[in-house]
């Protein structure tokens, strides 16, 4: 065996300090997590709301996502309009807004508004007034901006993608809604929303800044010390048990496109399994960076396209793996085929020792920057909790992707990414379906949507 | 009307003075100039080259050439060859990007603290010997179309950025888009791109920012040794500023399938370094930043005839444009939207802005200035962007207290001036319907 000089990844990693957090629990179960950093004078407050999309009834698409947007346009009261000047007054930013598995609201601000920032924040989540005209407002604008939508090719291949991918599982479902669910809210179902699904036991304040954390939680329980509603415990949400379109070929057909937008999708896993990081390192060495074998064969060696990645998708209930990518429509077997192999030569086999070391060294140079702001950390650290990761996840997250073992990322490899079978996977494509679709039914059964099919 | 000095100094405010006190400068022999910004909050680093050159230093026939050459700018050298310079760095725990603009090409790694050595090893090895070989310009060439068929040829916003660019602009080279006409790169040559990097890829003509977790007197030793033995390269070109004044409203018109028009409407403004630029800053904020702003509170949520609108103000070397650019709902009459925005135009200049107003403004400015300088890239990226454009990093620390010495009356003149009816550049997208494509 030819030696060369030992693996960089043989070298330790200089210690990434993370600040110590002070936990407080409140009387009506509200968890606080608070960090002090002072490097600048700013503040990050973030609720994190076990009320995402997955908790939205049937047919409701839409409702946490809008619910979040409106907290700030009229609550305890005051207009939406005055809040907004408060808010701009102090150079503040405060906003909510939800993904599949939750509802956040944040402020961000100068740490000496501190107090003032809370109070705004207390005001949003606990007492928000979902005035009507602004609510008919806000819902006449996102109509209009999902008609927007419409145009931009990218929205719509992930549009595609979701309903594909994840089929009648509530992950199907558009996080924002669609026209047709967003046009049927009735009044008076935001507040029930808030109401029912939003509360104390279901959500976690997370503070990182410049702030005394004992100050900071006194003042926290004054506020949000009243905080009641919403559910007990977390609602129980099915997990994510099979592709929505298996074996099929979803064209959305926008003829005057010269690029095809590709999305290729199967089934994957939630966040936080025992092999995450195996497999995150295999899907970095396939498709996460500059140097990945996606990159490599379709951009640097081919001139495909300007951009592809394949990456998980890791939510609570579920997951999928996606290959990303555009390219000229005349190009687009090319781009599929290079895909697809690449994808099996990675399942097959799984990535060499080079590969490994170069992802492991690559993911871990990377990861302090996430944790680098106050907003970085928050999110960080509720991801932790909303995953129900080990604690000393952000600690530790460099050790743990030192740590895998060749033999734990091939198996990974063959565990997680999609078998060759047209079964395994799903394609969506957006582009004029007059040149595409003679091409592309070699991969499964086609069929044609329009853009409209889509708002 | 001339503009009274302004007797007051500019101040770095108390929670910059440390970064200010860091920042530790030095010049080889070669003019490059180096700036390190020593952090240790986080095991990483941030490498920044900035070299003053960008789409305003091309000229028709080869626009986009150096757009084009910042893809070629990561395909090989003398010592890492091709695909080596992404290998070595992602195999030592960095990743690596880069942008151009009409006044910039940058380029810039993120990277463990460990890595600084390879760096500054690629960077000074691509600055002394780049190569460009005609196989890998051809391929490059194919993804920087795709890229220009993603961002304008399929992208409405990138359609009227471009349409616009032609309008406001008749002599200048900020007419044409950064990406480049296809025709263009598709006919630039290898010669073209060689006589482009001795021209403007020297020592002398950039400027190396280092930010974050690393020892600075290694961080300089290493730079000088592995950056000293490149030669400096002549003087630049000078781009002539040949725009003659505009003597009446513009209008074009892009007709493309679309479910809705939209609007953009562009002023010329003044150039970076000129002390309206900060007040031109004051009013973006004023009109469009944050949901209680003039445009925004106005057209959005009272009278409800756009969908979204901002505003962007861009620094640039030569003269730029403030322009805004509005979303409107399917079926919208664009002239309604036109409108409303010169009515809330013509506000500012007769009444200009209440303190309340400036003090929001003031606030939100700040606090994004001061966020931004939360990480390692952010640091070396707003004191490098301080640096090319206003002249100084230190101005990049002191530009709140600038924007705070803005007045209203300020803001009134500057609305007047720069943003009058017979200066203003529309393009309008009518929206086709998509079996006439």
């Amino acid at each position: 065996v030819k030696r060369t000089k030992a693996s960089p990844a043989a070298a330790p990693l200089r210690p990434l300090h993370v600040p110590e957090a002070t936990r407080v629990s409140l009387s009506n179960g509200l968890g606080l997590v608070l960090v002090r950093r002072a490097q600048l004078p700013l503040v990050t407050a973030r609720v994190m709301a076990r009320s995402g999309s997955v908790t939205e009834p049937a047919g409701k698409s839409g409702l946490a996502d809008f619910t979040g947007r409106l907290l700030r346009r009229g609550a305890a009261g005051e207009s939406g309009e005055a809040l907004s000047e408060q808010i701009d007054r102090l150079g503040a930013s405060l906003g909510g807004s939800a993904s599949e598995d939750a509802l956040g609201i944040s402020v961000g601000g100068r740490a000496r508004h501190f107090d003032k920032l809370i109070d705004l924040l207390g005001k949003v989540v606990l007492r928000p007034d979902f005035p009507d005209s602004e609510v008919e407002l806000a819902r006449r604008r996102l109509l209009a901006q999902l008609k927007n939508d419409l145009d931009e090719p990218g929205t719509l291949a992930e549009k595609a993608f979701t309903r594909s991918v994840y089929g009648g599982h509530p992950y199907g479902r558009e996080v924002v809604g669609t026209m047709a669910t967003l046009s049927a809210f009735k009044r008076g179902e935001l507040a029930e929303f808030h109401q029912r699904m939003l509360g104390p036991k279901v959500s976690e304040l997370y503070v990182v800044g410049d702030i005394d954390p004992d100050a900071a939680a006194r003042r926290l329980e004054a506020v949000f010390g009243r905080w009641s509603g919403g559910p007990s415990a977390p609602v129980d949400v099915p997990t994510f048990a099979a592709l929505g379109k298996p074996g099929e070929v979803v064209i959305v057909d926008k003829p005057e496109q010269t690029q095809v937008q590709m999305r290729i999708g199967a089934y994957g896993l939630p966040r936080g399994q025992p092999d995450h990081f195996a497999t995150a390192l295999v899907s970095s060495a396939l498709g996460g960076g500059f140097t990945s074998r996606l990159v490599t064969e379709v951009r640097v060696k081919r001139g495909l396209s300007y951009g592809v990645s394949g990456h998980f998708e890791w939510m609570k209930y579920g997951g999928a793996f996606v290959v990303s990518s555009f390219t000229r429509t005349e190009e687009i077997n090319t781009l599929i085929d290079v895909s697809l192999g690449e994808v099996e030569k990675m399942r097959a086999k799984g990535p060499t020792a080079k590969e490994l070391a170069s992802s492991q060294r690559y993911l871990s140079g990377l990861y302090p920057s996430r944790v680098e702001t106050n907003d970085g950390l928050a999110n960080a650290m509720s991801e932790v909790s909303l995953y129900g990761l080990p604690s000393d996840w952000i600690q530790r997250f460099r050790d743990r992707v030192m740590a895998v073992t060749l033999d734990e990322a091939k198996q990974a490899a063959r565990a997680h990414l999609p078998a060759a079978e047209p079964s395994a996977r799903t394609i969506v494509l957006v582009g004029n379906a007059a040149e595409l679709q003679k091409r592309v039914a070699k991969y499964g059964k086609v069929s044609v949507i329009k853009p409209a099919d889509l708002e | 009307m001339a503009k009274k000095a302004k007797p007051t100094p500019y101040i770095v405010p108390e929670e910059l003075r440390a970064l200010e006190k860091s920042v530790i400068e030095a010049r080889l022999p070669n003019g490059l100039r180096i700036r390190l910004l020593p952090n240790n909050g986080v095991p990483t680093a941030s490498y920044y080259t900035f070299f003053n050159v960008g789409s305003r230093n091309e000229r028709p026939g080869i626009t986009g050439i150096s757009h084009l050459f910042e893809h070629m700018m990561f395909n090989g050298a003398k010592k890492y060859g091709p695909g080596e310079f992404d290998a070595a760095l992602e195999s030592n725990g960095g990743s690596s990007n880069a942008y151009t603009s009409t006044d910039l090409t940058v380029y810039y790694e993120d990277f463990m603290a460990e890595a600084l050595p390879l760096v500054v090893d690629l960077e000074a090895d691509r600055m002394r010997s780049l190569s460009v070989t005609p196989k890998l310009l051809t391929s490059e060439r194919q993804v920087v179309l795709e890229e220009r068929r993603l961002r304008v040829d399929n992208e409405i916003g990138g359609l009227l950025d471009e349409e616009l660019g032609s309008l406001v602009w008749k002599a200048h080279p900020y007419r044409w888009p950064v990406i480049g006409w296809q025709k263009d790169i598709e006919a630039i040559t290898r010669e073209d791109c060689l006589a482009y990097f001795r021209t403007y890829y020297a020592p002398n003509n950039a400027i190396v920012y280092v930010s974050g977790d690393f020892d600075p007197k290694e961080a300089l030793a290493l730079i000088k040794k592995q950056y000293g033995g490149i030669k400096p390269g002549p003087a630049a070109p000078t781009v002539l500023d040949a725009e003659p004044k505009q003597k009446g409203e513009r209008r074009a018109m892009v007709r493309h399938p679309a479910q809705a028009p939209s609007l953009l409407v562009a002023w010329r403004g003044p150039n970076a370094a000129h002390e309206d630029t900060l007040v031109l800053d004051v009013l973006q904020y004023a009109l469009a930043v944050g949901q209680s702003s003039r445009l925004v509170k106005s057209l959005v949520y009272e009278q409800e005839v756009a969908v979204a609108v901002s505003v962007d103000w861009t620094w640039r070397i030569d003269p730029g444009a403030f322009m805004v650019a509005m979303e409107l709902k399917p079926g919208a009459d664009p002239k309604v939207a036109e409108a409303a925005l010169y009515k809330e135009l013509e506000k500012v200049v007769a009444e200009g802005l209440s303190d309340a107003e400036l003090e929001k403004t003031f606030n939100n400015l700040a606090v994004h200035n001061v966020r931004e300088l939360a990480t390692n890239s952010g640091r070396a990226h707003s004191l490098g962007t301080a640096e090319t454009m206003l002249g100084s990093w230190r101005a990049g620390l002191t530009i709140a207290s600038r924007w705070e010495a803005v007045k209203s009356a300020d803001v009134q003149r500057a609305a007047k001036l720069y943003l009058a009816p017979e200066a203003r550049n529309v393009v309008t997208l009518e929206p086709m319907p998509e079996a006439q494509a």
